[in-house]
């Protein structure tokens, strides 16, 4: 890449903002500040630096409805909201799904809002992690907050994910190359583990890289677990693995003062989902029995695990939670979003803060092209090529302050750096709203 | 440790290559999932641009297995699965080697070939796909092109979305535009 010069014409700094990417929500950013725009970010990865310095050629301004040729037209906020809220009320099985790009505030009134309407809220745990929270529950969660880790472990394995691709600092801010007070060589300290089929950006800089094959992963830890109860493997290669390399690793890991297992989608999102999971909880529990080991979900948005809390705490239950019997109801592959849409079952699709046009199968998106689409997004994307009512909201972390959760679990208050557009709304207004006038509309009909 | 050894990355597509016989149709398991590049532009909101298809409706393949299909970097491709098929351009993969599979980052592209069979556990099957690759010579749509041409919310009965002109890679504000 090309040296750019960096910025120099700023009005102000607003120091240690929290950013608003991915779950690691490195709490250090500097944004600078000219004329109530963002003029640069210090310390922000190529990912956060790209979402805080954003393409404001596709930010929605405007609340827009579609009209009778299928093209959206600019409206005022009333007559918008007035629509969104005509259609939830008059919804039999809506659904509202989305949150983890927004703040708790925003997700208190959408809550109050589901219990009022009998709606099913979830979150994007539904298409990531929620394999990852179903296998919480089934065998137990071995978890640690970053600090541990930066402080203590000299073992990481990274699993299924990617994360110089997909959270750029966890590396280098929480995991590998910082200096914590029990390793203080920082890198040197420390042993670098990648098992993935492929060789990622990830494996590139481990010290040990174990490609298993595809859809192997469970094979794989279900061989470790027997090494270390004392069995003897009878294949020679497992899921491409030869044996005597698996005795090796599986002899370093027991010898590991403190180590960390992190895993992503690359295990939730193939075939055994929940199970593959499952079996790599139940290692790090084995390998407890011979030193310290932990581990964690690489959890994608930054209040992705918020939403789970939240519901957690208020309801019971973490993600996929059906009102429609007014009381709150959890069961997977059936309360849960995109098997609403297989089965064809959602009448009306509130998105907020998500975008199911980029990241839902095709399959489950055909079924948003037959029923109506209300959008609370800061960007034109693929969603708003389908949403009937869009919203404009604004920017938690830059143009909104709110509270999120870190992929560990750590709340964080995220500060606000600039005014929102004048024509924008906070989620949180904009859910409030429409709560508001769903409940008018319910006691004028009483 | 056997495993310890890291291979070396061919950069080139390598048409002449003596291992590689020429074929039409290749039958390969498609992988989606996040990528720094497709990350990027996505967050930033620069979902409609020309930019958005070259870093999502992209599939990274095994510079060997093009020089099979005969393709070069950034020709058009098509990719078909149970589920759907949709037109990507081919690249090298930098993870390469990885023969006998693909790998297009997670976006409006990817989404047409994946399955949504969640085997009633709320997450669909985003990887692991069994696909097939050949070359094409149809253009790569851009995203709101795709979103049209894919899933047909407004488009009237009758209407072609081949004969259609494009959306364009910048948002359509009818009131500001008429003005």
């Amino acid at each position: 890449m090309a040296y750019e010069e960096p910025v120099k014409d700023y009005d102000k700094i607003v120091e240690n903002c929290t950013c608003a990417f991915c779950g690691s929500n490195c709490d250090d950013l500097d944004i600078l500040v000219k004329d109530n725009h963002v003029a640069g970010v210090r310390h922000a990865c190529r990912l956060g630096a790209s979402k805080i310095m954003e393409d404001e050629d596709q930010r929605l301004l405007v609340p827009m409805v579609r009209d009778e040729n299928g093209e959206l037209v600019e409206v005022d906020w009333d007559t918008a909201l007035d629509k969104a809220a005509e259609l939830i009320a008059g919804s039999i099985r809506p659904v509202f799904y989305g949150w983890s790009e927004t703040s708790i505030e925003a997700m208190k009134p959408g809550l109050e809002l589901t219990e009022l309407v009998g709606a099913v809220i979830d979150n994007q745990a539904t298409i990531c992690h929620g394999p990852t929270v179903q296998a919480v529950q089934n065998v137990g969660y071995p978890l640690m907050t970053l600090g541990e880790v930066k402080n203590r472990a000299d073992m990481l394995v990274y699993t299924g994910s990617n994360p110089m691709n997909a959270h750029p600092r966890h590396l280098s801010r929480y995991t590998t190359y910082p200096k914590g007070f029990f390793r203080r060589r920082g890198r040197f300290d420390r042993t670098l583990v990648t098992w993935d089929p492929k060789f990622s950006d990830t494996a590139k800089l481990s010290d040990i890289w174990v490609p298993f094959e595809e859809n192997g992963d469970y094979g794989f830890c279900n061989a470790i677990r027997a090494v270390l109860k004392g069995k003897e493997l009878k294949q020679d290669v497992i899921s491409g693995i030869p044996k005597e390399d698996i005795y090796e690793l599986t002899e370093k890991m027991k010898n590991t003062k403190f180590g960390a297992l992190f895993f992503g989608l690359g295990l939730t999102h193939t075939l055994s989902k929940q199970r593959n999971i499952d079996i790599a909880i139940q290692l790090v529990q084995d390998l407890n029995k011979y030193t310290k080991w932990v581990l964690l979900p690489m959890r994608g948005h930054f209040n992705v695990n918020g939403f789970n809390i939240f519901m957690s705490y208020e309801m019971g239950f973490p993600y996929g939670v059906d009102f429609s019997r007014g009381y709150p109801r959890y069961m997977i592959g059936e309360t849960t979003t995109i098997d609403l849409l297989n089965r064809r079952e959602c009448d009306v699709f509130m998105v907020i803060a998500a975008d199911p046009g980029a990241h839902f199968p095709g399959g489950a998106l055909a079924h948003l092209a037959n029923i109506p689409v209300i959008q609370i997004d800061i960007h034109w994307g693929p969603s708003t090529e389908m949403a009937d009512v869009v919203l404009p909201g604004t920017f938690i972390g830059v143009e909104t302050a709110g509270t999120s959760y870190r992929m560990d679990s750590v709340p964080l208050y995220m500060k606000k750096a600039i005014d929102p557009p004048e024509t924008c709304r906070e989620d949180e207004w904009i859910v409030n709203e429409l709560l508001q006038r769903v409940k008018n509309i319910k006691e004028a009909s009483k | 440790m056997t495993y310890i050894e890291k291979p070396s990355i061919s950069n080139v597509v390598k048409f002449d290559d003596p291992d590689v016989t020429q074929v039409k149709k290749l039958k390969v398991m498609l992988n989606t999932g996040t990528d720094i590049y497709q990350g990027a532009c996505k967050k930033r909101g620069s979902t409609l641009k020309d930019e958005y298809r070259k870093v999502a409706g992209v599939c990274y393949m095994d510079p060997k297995d093009m020089a099979r299909l005969g393709v070069g970097n950034w020709e058009s491709i098509l990719v078909k699965s149970d589920w759907g098929e949709v037109v990507c351009y081919a690249a090298h993969s930098r993870d390469a080697p990885h023969e006998g599979m693909i790998f297009i980052p997670k976006g409006p592209w990817a989404n047409v070939v994946v399955s949504p069979e969640t085997y009633c556990c709320s997450d669909p099957t985003y990887k692991g796909i069994k696909a097939t690759v050949e070359k094409s010579d149809k253009e790569v749509l851009l995203m709101a092109d795709l979103m049209r041409d894919v899933y047909k919310k407004y488009v009237k009965e009758g209407e072609e979305t081949e004969e259609l002109p494009s959306l364009g890679e910048s948002p359509v504000y009818k009131k500001i535009r008429s003005q």
